[in-house]
């Protein structure tokens, strides 16, 4: 049961579900909901294989710069949805358009 | 497997227990931790009222039991005939589940207390992380609940008390890294262990950073379970009570056991990190001095030994209840920015510098107490004397 | 026989709050399913050994990212679907249709490509294998960090800081 195959099953959904969510949601904080999916389903992929197949603690150490990273994204992302909530009142995708020519 | 309830159980009776044995001792072992857990913040909500009114010269709860003891008793039945309140506008499966956050969140924090050195539930190497970990999801419970009653007083306690949660735990995370340094360990046990049974050997007079600490860590640490002065997410005289105004019945005393269960867990976690813990002096606690002096089985000496420290570990714990609540009937609610100011241009400057120094000193003391550098010191004058 | 039970309940708790995720209508009801997830993915972490991590995990995610994802949908309004003062608000902000086919059109396609990448690696996998030897600690990792990775490690420290200033920079209001 608790085999490489079955994380990489379990990761490969979450990398999906992400997908999903980035593509289908005009909420931009939806979007970042969907980017904290696939940043997961990175980390638990380098955990698996670290540990079934290297057997080292490299995998860890990246998984821990992945969350520290995430962390940076989200801060920064939703200092960024908040702005853009304050010059737009909204906080739709498609009214991001002013930096089209 | 490192040391917890069921391996300590084994030692003292000689009995190689299965992991099905296990698996059974370990459940009736959290049952009654939660149980008991629950009772003192029962107990709790009796204390502050009696010690309130103590403070205040009044008599309060004397009616239901001696003294008034099974007040809570009674308020527990009331509660839970209540019924639950649902607003129409509320958000109903979120006016549920954040209740049921809060308890769960401090409930899992149950799992590392160190109470004694045989009657902790698991001793994870991580130890001091987890509780970090789980307890914030509380913050998100308070979060959840004020929003999700659709209530503007609710709203302003849930967005307050969360503010307030994510920010304190800057402080409080920064003193709990400095004792780790000087600990070498993030496990409970270890934590303890470095310490010793009489008051010099304590993290709070190890050196006069860790003593500055400690005071960072208690406010830091009122601030996160929302108690007076810094009770801003449920302030009577603003919000009408704040994150809970919407809640009734079991709902609300979900909500209030949360907290008084809180307040036992951090003010416990406290004792640990600089008080000793559970450490009971001249290592009365391991019962092999008991044992020699009365002689008797050996599994006796044990016992009288985890028994001291039960009772070293409460005592340490319920004067820090009684501490918190005695400022809660003695000091003002502080303003919003006054909760931000404190947080952020007083208690982190301060736990940052604690961080430094502390490190400093183990790199320049090599890690021994200012009580070890006095007595070296004197008896090297001393020697030289003569 | 332990270690399984914890493998089902955490991929279930994971794979649940995914799929709550991609299908609630209500963003602070996708956010607490997030919460889920990522409490399936520490709960995933301690499964395969990394205690510190899944720690990490609770305490960062939990603790900081999920409460500045609520904070940040309340200040934007909360999960009303609110027509702007342009009138843009054509398509319902949580996703139509349309979105959703094109969205899981092409996560097909992504996920066929994955697929064939990882399809050699669990052909090759028996599957019945047990967990090999394996011990980590909190000593080690810290150990690694600051000799084999002390640049990474550096540099996140600088990008964190990065983030801190930037974000606060960039929320505040400007003065007129």
């Amino acid at each position: 049961m608790v085999s490489l195959p079955s994380f990489l099953f379990v990761s490969f959904i979450l990398f999906l579900a992400g997908i999903v969510v980035m593509i289908a949601r005009k909420n931009v904080i939806a979007i970042l909901l969907g980017i904290e999916l696939i940043l997961n389903a990175a980390a638990l992929n380098f955990v698996a294989y670290t540990r079934f197949i290297n057997n080292n603690l490299e995998g860890h150490i990246i998984a821990l710069f992945i969350i520290v990273i995430a962390a940076a994204e989200a801060a920064v992302g939703l200092a960024i949805v908040i702005r853009f909530y304050q010059i737009r009142e909204s906080i739709h995708i498609d009214d991001a358009t002013q930096l089209q020519s | 497997m490192n040391s917890s309830i069921v391996s300590f159980l084994s030692e003292m009776t000689n009995f190689e227990f299965t992991s099905l044995h296990a698996f059974i001792i370990f459940g009736i072992a959290c049952f009654l931790m939660v149980n008991v857990s629950a009772l003192i913040g029962g107990l709790g909500t009796y204390a502050e009222r009696k010690i309130s009114a103590d403070l205040q010269m009044r008599q309060g709860p004397n009616r239901v039991g001696p003294f008034g003891i099974l007040q809570f008793l009674a308020d527990g039945v009331k509660l839970l005939l209540k019924e639950i309140i649902i607003p129409t506008q509320a958000d109903k499966v979120l006016f549920l589940i954040s209740p049921l956050l809060c308890l769960a969140g401090v409930f899992a924090t149950l799992a590392v207390l160190p109470i004694s050195s045989g009657l902790i539930l698991t001793d994870l190497n991580i130890g001091i992380l987890y509780v970090l970990g789980v307890s914030s999801l509380v913050g998100v419970g308070i979060f959840l609940g004020g929003y999700s009653s659709n209530s503007k007083w609710s709203m302003l306690g849930g967005m307050r008390g969360a503010a307030q949660i994510i920010s304190y735990e800057v402080p409080v995370t920064l003193c709990i890294i400095s004792i780790v340094l000087m600990a070498g360990g993030l496990s409970m046990t270890t934590l303890v262990n470095e310490q010793g049974g009489l008051p010099h050997q304590w993290y709070i007079l190890h050196n006069p950073f860790a003593f500055i600490g400690f005071f960072v860590f208690f406010i830091g640490i009122l601030a996160e379970s929302n108690r007076a002065p810094f009770d801003l997410p449920e302030a009577e005289s603003e919000l009408v009570s704040g994150y809970h105004t919407e809640y009734s019945g079991m709902a609300f005393s979900f909500f209030a056991l949360a907290e008084y269960i809180e307040v036992f867990v951090l003010c416990g976690i406290s004792a640990t990190l600089y008080l000793g813990g559970y450490k009971v002096p001249f290592e009365l606690g391991s019962g092999e001095l008991i044992n020699s002096t009365l002689g008797g089985p050996e599994f006796i000496g044990k016992g009288i030994g985890q028994l001291l420290q039960l009772g070293a570990f409460f005592t340490k714990t319920f004067l820090l209840y009684y501490v918190v609540i005695w400022i809660r009937w003695t000091l003002p609610r502080l303003r919003v920015d006054q909760l931000v100011s404190l947080c952020w241009k007083y208690l982190t400057p301060i736990s940052i510098i604690n961080l430094i120094g502390i490190a400093a000193w183990e790199w320049i003391f090599k890690g021994q107490s200012i009580f070890n550098l006095i007595a070296s010191l004197l008896h090297s004058s001393g020697g030289g004397g003569h | 026989m332990f270690i399984d039970i914890m493998f089902i309940l955490s991929a279930l708790l994971t794979l649940g709050g995914a799929f709550g995720v991609v299908a609630s209508k209500n963003i602070m009801h996708a956010c607490i399913y997030l919460l889920g997830s990522l409490f399936g993915v520490a709960g995933l972490y301690a499964t395969l050994g990394a205690d510190f991590l899944a720690a990490m995990q609770l305490v960062v995610y939990a603790g900081g990212i999920i409460i500045l994802m609520l904070f940040a949908i309340m200040l934007t309004g909360g999960h009303k679907e609110a027509v702007n003062k342009f009138g843009l608000d054509k398509i319902p902000s949580m996703g139509s249709v349309k979105t959703f086919l094109i969205g899981s059109f092409s996560s097909l396609i992504i996920g066929s490509v994955v697929l064939k990448i990882i399809a050699s690696i669990i052909n090759s996998h028996d599957g019945s294998g047990k967990l090999p030897e394996f011990s980590s600690s909190v000593e080690k990792i810290g150990t690694l960090l600051v000799t084999d990775h002390v640049l990474s490690f550096e540099i996140s420290s600088v990008l964190l800081l990065g983030a801190l200033v930037g974000a606060a920079v960039i929320s505040r209001p400007r003065k007129q």
